[in-house]
């Protein structure tokens, strides 16, 4: 009885603690979205390996990455040989990239960083975000700029899938008219923001005027702005499969972990009522 | 079924056993410390953490002997070397995991296994030597987690081991000049790394047994309290056991073996949820940005310890500079865990368990606990986690209400041990009873 209060106190504090975290943000507030794919899903991991070793291992490493773990992915030696294997000769090897850092230095302003874990650090739901957030913007010297890292020194590396990309960005302020107060133009922004279904950002600015405060809501949305090689559909499915298999990469051993974990939760609850038993045995005569 | 006495026929009596007791006291050694050591037989949920203290002790000597094989104490490679033991050793992920778990175990066993001895007054007459003993294994614990955390080499553990150094250049005359001589460098580097793996894979692991072994012999020397807080000892005499021993004692082996077997299959349920479900437990446990390599020229935009540091770093940023220095900060924090040597001879209750306190008392304790829960969650979180006053704070040294909070709560700390003389002696105590009472 005594235990189960401490334990519904433990568990109300930290409910509490979780949900104050959510708030605690800087800076623009991001919306994710876009479609989402299962790390059990071996097809989605092996479009994503196509992917990645076509689009991202030009410029980034992947150097803690041999491609034998490829293998796990239901792929024969070969056929990882053959399809995924452009810059090694060996399984065993790992997954380094042809660019010189010194060049790269050149080009992007610094050297494009490995991707082995790259999924543990940024979680797949940002990077995802970030892939999809990529607009043209004359004013950078890659002609590239991205909602969610402004400014990064990267150039949209699946412009060619994707077609090219345009900032959508909506202003609203107090105009007399529609919106008479603040909170009336941060609710229209905000049900614009909500209501998106690209990736949004959302921002507030304040100025002062005369000494008079001016605020303005503004949200940014990433919008197609031509044909690529894939429909926005398809580009965004394909973005899912391929930080899935970023995810894989960060840890391979991932599935055969939570497999593990529910064998040695079975056992732990036989043991469990083993010692219950015993323990209630010999402590039937202490009162 | 009852507890074989230990001076049963059918005991020690085989040639081997005679052979190694002539030489050596095992027998009397075993029965000593556990089938004649007579503890109190009314512990409750609370007396499970010491031995599974211990069980963390073990898991993490056996996996860090497993890990020290594949990592290796070099700038260049650290990184690497447990990237290769995620991927490329057998079961190395495990062993990894195991560890870096295990860390923080160490640290929530330890604290509710403190918050027990708050409680139940444990560190009180005759057992101050236990507590300090304790405590010391609290210190050496601090330092080998902070020694430990360096080892992976992401920006966190550069990072970090760069913010907790720099407290010591905050220390006036000597301070710049030490801070070197810990990291044998000007910054963090390689010396660094190579001097951290030393002090955490050899020498703060022997001082921590040690202690461990001071602090057992010690509490056995005076016999455990309980959650009544009154001596078995002084009560009456004569058990099924023994007719000398206390009363109300028991055999610890084999009642509370049996019983911490059940308590490390539970600890052993939520141990192994958190190392195959959730390993780096939101980030609290293994923090994201320690996915990245250590780079000396980029710091992160968040610094923070992990989280068994946090209230004490609350406290460092809460005190406000004095004459531009941080120092007024240092030993406040330093003072916050040193102050709880001090416990035993703080508190002057005319009772040692919480069960008969008086509110006075209660009061200040659950305010304690607030606060230090508090200041661990602000430590985590940067000082504008709650947002800022309005324009009316202008006057103040910071807006941030964090920051204010954290002040507030720091009070609050200090209070319960500056002011436990006054408000233990002037508690209205309940009276204790005679025996332990069984609930």
């Amino acid at each position: 009885m005594k235990m189960k209060s401490i334990l519904a106190v433990l568990a109300t504090a930290m409910t509490a603690a979780v949900s104050v975290t959510a708030f605690a943000s800087g800076g623009p507030e991001i919306k994710y979205a876009g479609a989402t794919a299962s790390r059990t899903d071996l097809e989605s991991l092996q479009r994503g390996a196509r992917l990645f070793v076509n689009h991202c291992l030009n410029c980034h490493s992947a150097q803690y990455v041999r491609y034998k773990t490829l293998m796990d992915l239901n792929l024969t030696e070969d056929q990882v040989k053959q399809n995924l294997m452009f810059g090694a000769e060996k399984i065993g090897e790992t997954m380094k990239t042809s660019i010189r850092p010194a060049d790269a230095k050149e080009w992007f302003g610094a050297v494009p960083p490995d991707l082995s874990v790259m999924a543990r650090s940024y979680t797949t739901e940002k990077l995802a975000g970030y892939l999809r957030s990529f607009y043209q913007d004359e004013s950078r010297p890659t002609g590239w700029n991205n909602l969610v890292s402004p400014n990064i020194g990267m150039p949209h590396a699946l412009a060619e899938l994707s077609g090219p990309t345009k900032l959508v960005t909506k202003s609203f302020t107090v105009d007399g008219k529609e919106l008479k107060t603040d909170h009336d133009a941060e609710g229209k922004a905000k049900g614009e923001f909500i209501a998106a279904g690209t990736m949004a950002s959302f921002e507030h600015h304040s100025k002062k005027v005369d000494g008079k405060t001016i605020n303005t809501y503004v949200v940014n949305t990433i919008a197609n702005a031509g044909p690529g090689a894939m429909t926005p559909q398809q580009y965004d499915h394909a973005v899912a499969d391929l930080v899935n298999f970023m995810d894989f990469i960060g840890e391979p051993h991932k599935a055969k972990r939570v497999q593990i974990g529910i064998l040695m939760m079975f056992l732990l609850a036989f043991l469990l009522v083993a010692a219950y038993a015993l323990k209630k045995e010999y402590w039937r005569d202490v009162h | 079924m009852a507890g074989t006495p230990s001076n049963h026929p059918s005991m020690f009596k085989s040639p081997l056993m005679n052979w190694v007791n002539d030489r050596f006291p095992l027998t009397a050694l075993i029965k000593t410390s556990a089938s004649e050591y007579y503890a109190p037989k009314n512990f409750n949920f609370w007396y499970y953490f010491g031995s599974l203290a211990l069980v963390v002790l073990v898991i993490q000597i056996a996996t860090g002997i497993f890990l020290t094989m594949n990592y290796k104490p070099d700038a260049a490679y650290a990184f690497g070397s447990v990237e290769y033991i995620m991927r490329d050793v057998d079961y190395g992920w495990l062993i990894r995991y195991m560890h870096s778990t295990g860390a923080s175990a160490f640290f929530i066993v330890v604290y509710l296994h403190m918050c027990r001895g708050l409680m139940y007054g444990s560190y009180r007459k005759p057992r101050e030597l236990t507590w300090i003993f304790g405590m010391l294994i609290y210190l050496a614990l601090m330092a080998e987690a902070f020694f430990g955390y360096l080892l992976p080499w992401g920006q966190m553990s550069f990072w970090g081991a760069q913010v907790i150094v720099n407290i010591f250049s905050a220390i006036p005359f000597i301070g710049p000049d030490l801070a070197v001589w810990i990291r044998g460098d000007y910054a963090i580097g390689d010396a660094t790394l190579n001097r951290f793996f030393a002090f955490h894979v050899i020498a703060l692991p022997l001082v921590l047994l040690g202690l461990v072994v001071a602090h057992l012999i010690a509490l056995h020397e005076t016999g455990s309290n309980n959650p009544d807080g009154v001596e078995i000892n002084q009560g009456p005499k004569g058990n099924r056991w023994s007719k000398d021993a206390p009363a109300d004692g028991i055999p610890f082996h084999p009642y509370y073996t049996v019983k911490d077997i059940l308590g490390v299959v539970v600890f052993l349920m939520v141990f192994t949820a958190i190392v195959f479900f959730m390993p780096e437990m939101g980030g609290y446990f293994l923090e994201y940005n320690n996915f990245i390599p250590a780079d000396p020229l980029k710091t992160p935009a968040h610094i923070a310890p992990v989280w068994y540091f946090t209230p004490y770093y609350s406290i460092l940023r809460a005190v406000p500079p004095l004459f531009g220095s941080q120092f007024p900060g240092v030993i406040a924090m330093g003072l916050s865990v040193v102050i709880f040597f001090a416990l035993p001879w703080l508190d002057r209750g005319a009772v040692k368990s919480i069960r008969y306190r008086g509110t006075l008392y209660k009061s200040f304790f659950a305010m304690f606990l607030v606060c230090f829960v508090v200041l661990g969650y602000l430590g985590v979180n940067s000082t504008d986690v709650w947002g800022q006053f309005g324009d009316w704070s202008n006057f103040l040294d910071t807006k941030d209400r964090a920051t204010w909070v954290a002040r507030l709560c720091t009070v609050g700390y200090f209070a319960f041990f500056f002011l436990m003389p006054w408000y233990t002696a002037k508690d209205k105590t309940k009276p204790e009873p005679a025996r332990v009472t069984m609930h």
